[in-house]
């Protein structure tokens, strides 16, 4: 089904004090992924310094 | 003591240059060498493309800062790499070439005992025909000049069609049949659409993407499936739902091979060759290595043994068909496997394949993106590889300890969809892993959609905003710098 943006989502998306919210609730749940760390996928075998 | 030369001052090098400076005993030598005498932020250029940032807004002089923290600066360009020395040199080398000032066209043999090639892609517009920031009618966003160029051209634009109350075509997407940067090309047409509609000429103006991608919201990284709200959305249906909003219509497959005034040539999947016409256009040029070449103490030619294009790292290189590609193809440590002090984070590294689906059309030509790196991986590439050299010399030797393949590692993009306090929007997007693992998320498109989510508003305006202001007092080395992540 063709996805749309609906006027009362418009609405939402673009209200301030709503968005005020979003915008806590995002920089938490991005900072989240962000602090969430990386890593390797393979083992490495260590190189002996040059 | 070691020195550490960094080559590049964009998001990789400047943030390995900054954590190396600030962990290693100052008995330790940290050089840079970039040719571009500011740091730019990137992300923001887009906004001076639309004329609401000056350039002046996304850059600051490097030499200051790298003064005040005892980091030493170069403004020269690197030429060749020679990890063997030479006859004279038993050190290993970059021969850099000055780039300004007195000793402009200068030339000096940098010894180091580690070297982080941080020299990101080379604007390749030569590979397109006609495909030059500024002429043809078409712009780029890549730099802050070249958006400042952009932003003059669209408002030339804008002006005319309002003195002569005709209509106009834009263009925005990619101008190569392999170019990646989606994203950014994203973020323009966006923009220029809510500028349009802010200078009350939308209606006047027809917008269409034009894109290498296969569908909609690939962006390089083979599409994604995200939670959108309480649902699950792919991002296809997510951009096309965005463009439908918008009145902006799309071009798929296509790979630009010519530009002549006011005219993009491409062929497309189905190997038909098309022309789009327009008044302005912004498209995104193919990346490519700088053409670098390394030579042996002897002067031998050994530049396949550091370069594929860009530098070479511990990638798995064996090329194998889509089905068979995985996550473990990707590198971890950005280290050159012949010469281990060599190391290559953000761009500059050469990725083993594609992430898109590769594809050719009829008449065989590869259409279809290449792999972007955008800046938060780029960032944290450099600043893992700046760490495993600093645990290298305080230790003796290289553990390696410190690891980041795009395969375990999660990336953030907030896209700007239009500046304004009030009137701004933003689509932020979380993907993990960057590149798809289909083994472990097998039905969810290789991403987890726990963290894989879009959303779509004006706190995505102000976030974006709050990165462009967190990212430059992170790059300025202001107090606590290092408390914000990369
Ligand atoms: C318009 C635009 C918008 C973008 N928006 C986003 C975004 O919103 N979010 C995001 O995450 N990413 C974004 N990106 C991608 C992001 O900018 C890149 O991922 C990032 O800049 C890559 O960093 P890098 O250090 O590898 O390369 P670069 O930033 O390109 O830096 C390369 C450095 O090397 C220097 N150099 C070049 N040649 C030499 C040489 N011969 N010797 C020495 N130095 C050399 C250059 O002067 C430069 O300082 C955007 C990109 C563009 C073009």
């Amino acid at each position: 089904m063709r996805q749309e943006i609906s006027e009362s989502q418009r609405l939402r998306m673009q209200n301030p004090f709503i968005q005020i919210f979003k915008y806590i609730y995002l920089s938490l749940k991005i900072l989240k992924i962000v602090a969430g760390g990386h890593g390797g996928t393979r083992k490495v075998i260590a190189n002996p310094r040059p | 003591m070691s020195k550490i030369v960094v080559l590049g001052a964009g998001i990789g090098g400047h943030v390995a240059a900054a954590h190396l400076r600030r962990k290693l005993p100052k008995d330790h030598e940290v050089l840079v060498v970039s040719p571009n005498r500011n740091y730019q932020w990137v992300p923001s250029n887009i906004w001076v493309g639309i004329g609401r940032m000056k350039p002046k807004d996304v850059f600051f002089p490097l030499e200051p800062v790298y003064r005040k923290k005892g980091i030493g600066y170069k403004q020269a360009k690197a030429v060749s790499f020679h990890p063997e020395g030479d006859a004279s040199q038993n050190k290993p080398y970059v021969l850099v070439e000055y780039v300004f000032g007195e000793k402009a066209g200068i030339q000096e043999k940098v010894t180091y005992d580690f070297l982080i090639n941080a020299t990101g892609p080379k604007l390749a517009f030569e590979l397109t025909e006609g495909l030059k920031p500024g002429t043809n009618k078409a712009f780029s966003v890549c730099t802050y000049d070249h958006a400042e160029q952009a932003s003059t051209g669209l408002n030339a634009l804008v002006e005319r069609i309002k003195k002569s109350n005709s209509r106009a075509k834009i263009l925005i997407g990619t101008g190569h049949a392999k170019a990646t940067c989606q994203g950014a090309a994203f973020e323009y047409i966006l923009n220029v659409e809510r500028e349009l509609v802010r200078l009350g000429v939308r209606d006047k103006v027809e917008i269409t993407w034009i894109s290498n991608e296969y569908t909609l919201g690939d962006f390089g990284m083979d599409g994604m499936l995200l939670t959108y709200g309480n649902s699950t959305l792919k991002s296809s249906d997510m951009v096309e739902m965005i463009f439908r909003d918008r009145g902006i219509k799309w071009i798929l497959g296509a790979g630009v091979f010519k530009m002549e005034d006011g005219k993009a040539h491409y062929e497309n999947l189905e190997g038909e060759y098309k022309t789009e016409e327009f008044d302005f256009a912004m498209l995104i040029p193919a990346f490519s290595g700088h053409g670098f070449k390394a030579f042996d103490k002897d002067n031998k030619d050994i530049t396949e043994k550091l370069f594929k294009g860009f530098m070479i790292v511990d990638a798995d290189y064996t090329a194998k068909p889509y089905e068979e590609w995985t996550v473990q193809d990707w590198p971890e440590t950005y280290q050159n496997p012949s010469y281990p002090n060599i190391f290559a984070p953000g761009i500059a590294f050469a990725p083993p394949h594609a992430i898109s689906k590769p594809r050719k059309s009829k008449n065989g030509t590869d259409i279809f993106p290449s792999p972007p790196r955008t800046g938060m991986p780029s960032g944290i590439t450099a600043k893992l590889v700046a760490d495993n050299i600093i645990d290298a010399i305080k230790q003796g030797n290289m553990t390696l300890n410190h690891k980041g393949s795009l395969g375990n590692m999660g990336a953030a993009c907030i896209a700007s969809a239009g500046y304004g306090t009030t009137s701004g929007s933003g689509i932020s997007m979380t993907t993990y892993p960057i590149v798809p693992n289909y083994n472990k998320y097998k039905n969810t498109g290789g991403r987890d959609l726990k963290k894989t989510f879009g959303d779509i508003g004006l706190a995505g305006h102000w976030l974006k905003l709050t990165l462009h202001y967190a990212f430059l007092y992170k790059a300025k080395m202001k107090p606590f710098w290092w408390l914000i992540p990369e």
